[in-house]
C-alpha cells in the first residue's frame, strides 16, 4: 500500500492551512506526522480520509483517488481520531457488528480478530456497555479495535499516545508492528517525540502547512545538521527556525 | 457585577429569541391552537355541568396553586468557566443575583395570574369563593412565590437546611397550610402571612448572604440542569446544539432487531433502528404523539376534527423525525463508512416508514372504537394511508438529500 500526496492545498473555509504539501508513504512503512499546534497535521489527515476536499493538488492510495471509486477507497483506510466518536446509542458489540457490516467484513472471521483486540486491551467483559460507561482511554481502545480489526491496508491514527496508559500505548505499538509485517502502512501523528522516535521508520516534519523535511532519523540528523541530536532537538531547531 | 448580570441576560434572551420564532411554525401553531381550542371546548363543556359548590372544589383549587407556585426558579445565568475566572469577585456577586432574582420573578408572576384567571369560574361555582377571594389568594400566591425566590438566593450561599429539613420542604410545607387556611377561614391570611415574610427575606438577605459561603459547584450544577430542562424542551421541536438525551438499553425491544439481517446494506438500518428505540428523545416523542392521538380520536365524535387529528399527527410524528437523521449524520465515523449515500436515505425510509407504519395501526384501532365500520371510520382511516405514504416514500426522502 502506498499513499501519495501530491502538492496538496487545502483547509477550512477559505483559508489554505496546506500549501502544496508533498510526502510519500510507502508498503511497510510506519510513518510519523510531527509538527506544533496548528501546524496543519488533522487537516493533512482530514484531506486524506476524506472529510475535506482539496483545493489542490492530489492524494492517491495505490495510484486511487476519492474521486475515482468512493468505495474502494475507504475501504483501503482505517481511522482512530483524537477524539474518540462513538455512537452513544450502539453497545461495544454493537459497534463492532457496525463496523464488519459497514465495510462489508466476513462477520466471524472479523470477530476473531476483533475478540483478541478486545482482550488485549481488557474490554472483553464489557461488550454490552454504551458509551457513556467508559472513560476517555476505554472509548479510544473502542476506536482502535474497530479500525484494527478492518482489513484496511493504511491505518491512520491521530494523536494516539494522550489518554491510553502505559500499557495500552505498548499494546498499540506492538499491534502497529503486527500490522507492518503484514505489509500495512501506519500514518500516526503525535507530540510524543520519544516514542514515535524509536518506532516509526520515517518521520514528516510539518511547519505552517508545509512540509519542512522529512526522512529517517539519520536523514534529519544529516538535514538539520545535528549529529548527536534527538528527534526532540531536531523538533525544537525546526520551531526555532520563524523567528 | 451587574452588567455582567445585563449583558448575559441580553445574549440569554436572543438565544431564547432564536429558538421561540423555531418553536412557532406554521406546523406548530397549527396544533396549538387545535390543541387549546380543544382543550377550550372541554372545559366550557365541563362548567356548565357544576350546578352547585362541591367538597372537592376548595382542594383542587388549593392543589393547583400549589402546583404553579412550583413553576420557575432563580435564573442565575452561571456558567462553567465562572468558578475559575469569576472566583476572586465572589465578594461582588450579591448584585449579581439579586438583579437574577428580580428578573426571575416575571415569569411566575404571569404564570400564577394565568392560572388564577383561568380557574376563577371553576373557583367561584364549584369551590364557593368569592371573586375577592380568588384575587386575594392570587395575590397572596405571587407575594409568597417572590419570598421563595429570595429563599432560592440563600440557597446558592448554602443556606439550604434548617432543623434538618431543606429549607424548600418548609416553605412548601407552609405554603399549603396557608392555602388551607386561607381558603375556607379567611382568604386574607395568605397575602398578609406572605407580605411579613417577604419584609423580612428582604430586610435580612444582604447579611444571610454574607454570612454563608457562595457554593460555586451547586450553584453551576443547577443552572445547567435548568438550562437542560429548557432546551429539552426546545428540542422537542427543533434541533438544539448540546442536548444529548438519555439513552436506555431496553433490552426487552431487542426483538424488534430480528429482521434487520447483518449485511452491509443494512448498515444504516442497524444504527437508526437502535438509536430510535433507546434514544428517548425519539422514542419519547413517538409514544406521546401516538398516545395522544389515540385519546383524542377515542374521545372526538366530529368526522372533520377526528380527519385533521390523524392526518395532522401522522404528519407531525414523520416531520419530527428528520432532525434523528441530520444527527446521525453529524457523526465523523459513518461518513468514512464506505456506504453510498443514497443507501442511508433509504435505510432511513424504513425506520420512518415502519415507525409512521405502527402509529396507524395504534390510531386504526382508536378510529374504529368510535366510528366502527362506517363509511366515515374508513374514509379517516385511508387519509391517513394516504399521509403515511407521502410523508414516508416523498417528504422524508425529499428532504434528506436537502441534508447533505
Amino acid at each position: 500500500m502506498t499513499l501519495e500526496l501530491k502538492e496538496l492545498t487545502g483547509g477550512y473555509g477559505q483559508v489554505s492551512v496546506l500549501k502544496k504539501e508533498t510526502f510519500t508513504v510507502e508498503d511497510g512503512q510506519v510513518v510519523g506526522l510531527i509538527g506544533l499546534n496548528g501546524a496543519g497535521k488533522s487537516t493533512t489527515i482530514k484531506h486524506i480520509i476524506g472529510l475535506l476536499t482539496p483545493r489542490g493538488g492530489q492524494i492517491l492510495i495505490d495510484g486511487l483517488s476519492l474521486q475515482d471509486n468512493v468505495e474502494e477507497y475507504r475501504k483501503k483506510i482505517a481511522y482512530v481520531p483524537e477524539m474518540p466518536i462513538l455512537y452513544s446509542e450502539l453497545t461495544l458489540k454493537e459497534h463492532i457488528n457496525l463496523t464488519i457490516m459497514a465495510y462489508g467484513l466476513d462477520h466471524d472471521k472479523t470477530w476473531d480478530k476483533a475478540h483478541e483486540l478486545l482482550k488485549t486491551f481488557r474490554l472483553d467483559n464489557k461488550l454490552d456497555w454504551f458509551p457513556q460507561n467508559f472513560s476517555k482511554g476505554m472509548k479510544q481502545k473502542v476506536m482502535i479495535v474497530c479500525a484494527f480489526m478492518t482489513d484496511a491496508r493504511l491505518f491512520i491514527i491521530d494523536e494516539p499516545f494522550t489518554g491510553l496508559d502505559p500499557l495500552a500505548v505498548n499494546d498499540l505499538l506492538n499491534i502497529v508492528e503486527e500490522k507492518k509485517q503484514k505489509g500495512c502502512s501506519v500514518l500516526m501523528s503525535t507530540h510524543v517525540l520519544a516514542t514515535v522516535q524509536d518506532h516509526a521508520d520515517k518521520f514528516i516534519l510539518l511547519n505552517h502547512g508545509q512540509v519542512r523535511a522529512d526522512g529517517t532519523l539519520d536523514e534529519l540528523k544529516e538535514k538539520f545538521d545535528m549529529q548527536n541530536g534527538n528527534l526532540d532537538d531536531i523538533y525544537i531547531k525546526m520551531s526555532n527556525e520563524d523567528h | 457585577m451587574t452588567d455582567l448580570w445585563k449583558e448575559r441576560l441580553r445574549r440569554h434572551q436572543l438565544n431564547q429569541f432564536k429558538y421561540l420564532r423555531l418553536i412557532f411554525n406554521d406546523n406548530f401553531v397549527l396544533a396549538f391552537i387545535v390543541l387549546i381550542g380543544a382543550l377550550g371546548f372541554w372545559y366550557s363543556n365541563f362548567l356548565d355541568t357544576i350546578n352547585q359548590v362541591t367538597i372537592f372544589g376548595k382542594p383542587v383549587v388549593i392543589i393547583l396553586f400549589w402546583f404553579i407556585a412550583q413553576s420557575g426558579s432563580v435564573a442565575t445565568l452561571l456558567e462553567e468557566p465562572d468558578s475559575t475566572f469569576l472566583l476572586v469577585k465572589e465578594k461582588d456577586f450579591y448584585d449579581y443575583f439579586k438583579a437574577a432574582r428580580n428578573y426571575s420573578s416575571m415569569l411566575p408572576v404571569v404564570a400564577v395570574a394565568l392560572v388564577g384567571f383561568l380557574m376563577s369560574p371553576f373557583a367561584f361555582k364549584a369551590a364557593g369563593l368569592s371573586v375577592l377571594s380568588i384575587i386575594m389568594l392570587t395575590l397572596g400566591v405571587v407575594v409568597y412565590k417572590f419570598a421563595m425566590l429570595n429563599f432560592e438566593v440563600f440557597g446558592i450561599y448554602g443556606k439550604k437546611n434548617l432543623k434538618g429539613l431543606s429549607i424548600k420542604s418548609w416553605v412548601n410545607l407552609a405554603l399549603i397550610v396557608l392555602l388551607i387556611l386561607s381558603a375556607y377561614l379567611n382568604s386574607f391570611i395568605l397575602i398578609v402571612v406572605a407580605a411579613i415574610l417577604l419584609g423580612y427575606v428582604v430586610s435580612r438577605s444582604q447579611s444571610i448572604c454574607e454570612s454563608g459561603q457562595l457554593q460555586w459547584q451547586s450553584a453551576i450544577d443547577k443552572e445547567n440542569q435548568r438550562m437542560f430542562r429548557i432546551k429539552r424542551f426546545y428540542n422537542l421541536f427543533t434541533d438544539v446544539p448540546g442536548v444529548n438525551s438519555k439513552i436506555r438499553r431496553r433490552k426487552w425491544l431487542d426483538f424488534l432487531f430480528k429482521g434487520i439481517k447483518e449485511e452491509q446494506g443494512n448498515t444504516y438500518l442497524y444504527l437508526f433502528a437502535r438509536g430510535f428505540v433507546r434514544n428517548n428523545e425519539y422514542i419519547g416523542l413517538f409514544m406521546r404523539l401516538t398516545i395522544i392521538q389515540a385519546i383524542m380520536l377515542c374521545l372526538i365524535d366530529n368526522f372533520y376534527i377526528s380527519l385533521i387529528v390523524e392526518m395532522l399527527f401522522i404528519y407531525l410524528v414523520g416531520f419530527q423525525l428528520k432532525p434523528y437523521f441530520k444527527e446521525t449524520m453529524q457523526n465523523l465515523m459513518q461518513r468514512i463508512y464506505p456506504v453510498k449515500q443514497s443507501d442511508k436515505i433509504k435505510d432511513f425510509t424504513k425506520l420512518s416508514m415502519f415507525v409512521l407504519f405502527i402509529q396507524w395501526l395504534v390510531s386504526v384501532f382508536a378510529i374504529l372504537y368510535k366510528f366502527g365500520f362506517s363509511l366515515n371510520g374508513l374514509m379517516i382511516v385511508a387519509a391517513g394511508l394516504a399521509v403515511l405514504i407521502f410523508v414516508g416514500y416523498f417528504y422524508i426522502p425529499k428532504q434528506l438529500k436537502k441534508i447533505f
